[in-house]
């Protein structure tokens, strides 16, 4: 199935469900799992992933399968970036930047992001609700882009 | 595209690149990069279709306003590359 051929409904159906399912269980779906829930055959549902994944170049598959590795804001793999909601953390975001904007996954919720900083290995905590930045330990945690974005990006685990 | 604890952890950390020092954002306008109307909308049933393709156009008219113009957040070629 060639991406030109996938219908528009269905792509928006593959992601929402691979969101959905992130949001539910903390990890991402297999394609298989997908078909039933979109009334297609699994040959299918493989070709609808990577038809999302054409036109949302930010997520991945783990090279040389078909598994959701990455589905931002949030990762199958897990990564330094842990997501706690209603005192549960069964989520990792894809990265720092990513981490901030899974609030918006989890409306009405408190979304608390631990990290070990990369330097010290020592923990840093921000919390956000709605988007709004609640708690922020300590007050000097920063943002850091190694790579400037677009076509200057290095290779997508240091970014 | 990571958290530090402070502009001096992630100076320190081994793979730091020099030419990242203007990769630098505040939380407070991280938290508003990742938090453009579009994102608002990732739950919705038709996200990737009407609300991702927004995405760009919002994160250029942001990181203008908060004076990252540059190639290296714009992610245009750096002319003097």
């Amino acid at each position: 199935m060639d991406h030109d051929e996938v219908d528009q409904t269905m792509t928006d159906r593959m992601w929402n469900h691979i969101t959905r399912t992130l949001v539910d269980t903390g990890r991402p779906p297999h394609y298989a799992e997908l078909a039933g829930a979109l009334g297609v055959t699994p040959a299918e549902s493989r070709a609808l992933l990577h038809a999302v994944l054409q036109v949302y170049p930010i997520g991945w598959v783990h090279p040389d399968t078909d598994y959701i590795a990455s589905f931002p804001p949030l990762n199958g793999l897990p990564t330094q970036y842990r997501i706690t909601v209603r005192g549960e953390q069964k989520w990792f975001a894809q990265c720092g930047f990513e981490a901030t904007s899974a609030t918006w996954l989890f409306p009405g919720e408190r979304v608390r992001i631990d990290v070990a900083c990369l330097d010290c290995g020592e923990p840093l905590t921000v919390e956000m609700l709605d988007g709004r930045l609640t708690w922020i330990d300590p007050p000097t945690v920063t943002g850091h882009l190694n790579y400037g974005f677009g076509p200057s990006r290095g290779r997508t685990p240091y970014l | 595209m990571n958290l530090f604890r402070s502009e001096e952890h992630a100076r320190r950390w081994e793979a730091f690149r020099p030419e990242s020092e203007e990769g630098f954002i505040s939380l407070p306008d991280l938290a508003g990069l990742f938090g453009t109307e579009s994102r608002r909308h990732m739950l919705h049933a038709d996200y990737l279709s009407r609300w991702y393709p927004k995405r760009a156009a919002e994160r250029r008219e942001y990181l203008e306003r908060i004076g990252k113009a540059s190639p290296f957040w714009l992610g245009t070629p750096n002319p003097s590359a």
